[in-house]
């Protein structure tokens, strides 16, 4: 099977003859091997919850970053890759103060998702600006924030394309997280219920048991913009599942 | 004339006139006091309005006064204001090469005939007779724009008085170097009201 | 260089109004009696524009450029505060060889309010309910601060402005700064 491929492997920017660009597919490939990541949009706000890969007790577990602040107003999260992810989260921060600087106003959380997806999509591209790959990106990313319209949350993956979504896993646990969330997820979901369910759906397909130092969750809302919780707050969240 | 700065109007009204000046002395950007007297009076019913360099302003106002006591001494009567206007044209053409920096705003009621007269004049006495108002001053453009739109013909002496002095405050707020408070002179045929204007002192 | 007089503005609670003289000039000789400098951004933003004029025409040129560019981009008509906000960039890129332009933006805000915003050449700008530009400015500014402000005014309701009002304000300043003029609101 892959023997068919290996003349189209080389070229990230070559088509196969059944119009396929294996490089892209391989990095949607790779996405699923990293942690789960949950994103769940509620009319009261978006909640991002991490699962982390504690490999060793000898790692500090809170070395382990997988949601970033983007903007006041944007949080991110992301499966895959970590180094990768870094490049894509700078520039979706500097895109964000841009517009603030030109614009005087907050970015929109779809713009913003735009603005990686373009970076996202420059990799093989050697007149690119600086910050473009000769591969793709191996990280797929959950942006969740607040603006005219509202919670919104959007998922990007290695080929640039994005698309709104109101609850999406991704990650190794992403197919029976997301059949999951498809269960609980309803239009009326308070936020509180939506963090309640996305700690349920990750300790679900999580390999290791779940406590407070092995996940991460924030919530963006329009009164506490990006919140991370703390070990104590997960905590109580943790005791009622 | 931006040295010392100060905003001077005149206008007329029915059967009056009146004068109005800002009061403040000071030395480009430094004020350094707000009782500063830049209108003179030249008899019952005639005031002058010196705007300009201050020194200038005091010995203008006081060389004018010496020619009109002599003027009123030896005609044994009160001078017109229109003979009074071109006894300052005249003092200030004798400076024709190295003038006065001043330039004067006339405003007075004939002693014989009661009609109003307004003029001014440039620092070297060129004068301009006007049926309306005249101003005078660092703020000149902004008293124009006043001026313009809030006189109208036949104003009683009290309407005068309040379209004198918002012409004058409002001017002089948009002006750094003028202001810091304001006097009028109403000039009527049997009396002349004097009022201290309570403006802005920044 | 050709030179453009007067534009002015006044902010309503619901609206605003932009009007400015049609006259274009060098030195003084009078060039063209027709010629308004309003120009129409967007559905609820109006730029002013004085100065001179070849830079008026360029730096309008690139504005609407950039309007169009962000439509594209995020799907949606740029508010009048964000087109303030980026005309002052625009300005102070050319901090050092600056368009020789004073201008006024006036329009609708997000919340639906009338406002006005004024810039000098290199991109300070402030929101304000009210200003004149432009060279006849000093005749009309504190007109404006009296009728419009109630500056040096006791014991008056300040009464919120009406469109009419404002209108016939603005026609008064407009003739008040020159011969012809153009209103928009």
């Amino acid at each position: 099977m892959f023997l068919t491929r290996s003349e189209y492997d080389r070229g990230v920017n070559t088509f196969s003859p059944e119009g396929r660009l294996f490089q892209v597919e391989y990095a949607i490939e790779a996405i699923k091997l990293g942690s789960t990541a949950i994103g769940i949009q509620t009319n009261e706000g978006v909640v991002l919850a991490v699962e982390k890969r504690v490999t060793s007790p000898l790692i500090e577990p809170a070395s382990i970053e997988k949601i970033f602040e983007v903007d006041d107003h944007i949080a991110c999260a992301m499966s895959g890759l970590i180094a990768d992810s870094r490049t894509l989260i700078d520039r979706a921060r500097v895109e964000a103060q841009n517009h603030w600087f030109t614009y005087n106003e907050k970015m929109s959380v779809e713009s913003v998702t735009q603005a990686v997806s373009n970076l996202a999509l420059q990799f093989g591209d050697d007149d690119a600006d600086p910050g473009a790959m000769s591969r793709p990106f191996g990280v797929a990313l959950l942006f969740a924030g607040i603006d005219k319209k509202g919670p919104q949350l959007f998922h990007m993956d290695p080929s640039g394309t994005f698309i709104q979504y109101d609850a999406k896993a991704i990650g190794s646990g992403s197919e029976g997280a997301q059949q999951a969330l498809q269960d609980v997820y309803h239009k009326s979901m308070t936020l509180k219920e939506a963090c309640k369910s996305a700690l349920t759906i990750l300790k679900q397909v999580m390999e290791e048991k779940l406590n407070s130092t092995n996940v991460e969750m924030g919530t963006v809302t329009p009164q506490r913009k990006f919140h991370m919780f703390t070990k104590e707050e997960l905590e109580d969240v943790i005791k009622d599942i | 004339m931006e040295y010392n700065g100060a905003a001077i109007i005149a206008m007329t009204g029915k059967n009056c006139v009146a004068i109005a000046a800002d009061r403040r002395y000071g030395v480009q950007a430094q004020t350094v006091a707000t009782d500063f007297q830049k209108i003179f009076e030249m008899g019952p019913r005639l005031f002058v309005g010196l705007p300009g360099l201050a020194t200038d302003v005091q010995t203008v106002s006081q060389r004018l006064k010496f020619r009109l006591n002599l003027y009123e001494l030896r005609e044994n009567r009160r001078i017109k204001p229109k003979t009074f206007m071109s006894m300052v044209s005249n003092l200030l053409y004798e400076r024709r090469f190295g003038p006065y920096f001043v330039e004067p705003v006339i405003a007075g009621i004939d002693p014989k005939t009661s009609q109003p007269y307004i003029a001014s004049m440039d620092l070297i006495g060129c004068p301009m007779v006007t049926e309306d108002f005249v101003v005078s001053g660092t703020c000149s453009e902004q008293m124009y724009g006043m001026c313009e739109s809030l006189w109208e013909p036949d104003l009683e002496p009290d309407d005068l008085f309040e379209t004198i002095s918002q012409a004058l405050m409002n001017a002089v707020d948009r002006d750094a170097v003028s202001g810091w408070g304001g006097i009028v002179y109403v000039i009527e045929k049997d009396k002349v009201t004097i009022r201290e204007l309570k403006a802005r002192m920044d | 260089m050709f030179i453009f007089r007067t534009v002015l503005a006044i902010a309503g609670e619901d609206f605003s109004v932009i009007a400015s003289d049609t006259r274009l000039s060098q030195g003084f000789s009078i060039h063209s009696r027709d010629m308004p400098k309003t120009y129409k951004l967007t559905g609820s933003t109006v730029l002013g524009a004085c100065g001179f004029h070849g830079d008026v025409l360029t730096l309008t040129k690139v504005l609407q450029a950039r309007l169009k560019i962000y439509e594209h981009d995020h799907n949606e008509k740029m508010s009048t505060p964000a087109i303030a906000a980026m005309l002052s960039t625009m300005l102070y890129y050319r901090r050092f060889f600056p368009y020789y332009v004073y201008n006024i933006v006036a329009g609708i805000d997000d919340q639906g309010k009338g406002c006005v915003f004024s810039f000098d050449p290199v991109g300070s700008y402030e929101r304000e309910s009210y200003r004149a530009g432009g060279s006849a400015s000093a005749m009309l500014q504190p007109l404006l601060d009296n009728q419009i402000g109630f500056k040096n005014q006791e014991n008056v309701t300040k009464t919120s402005l009406s469109q009419e009002k404002a209108v016939n304000l603005v026609k008064d300043c407009v003739h008040l700064g020159s011969g012809e003029g153009h209103l928009y609101w």
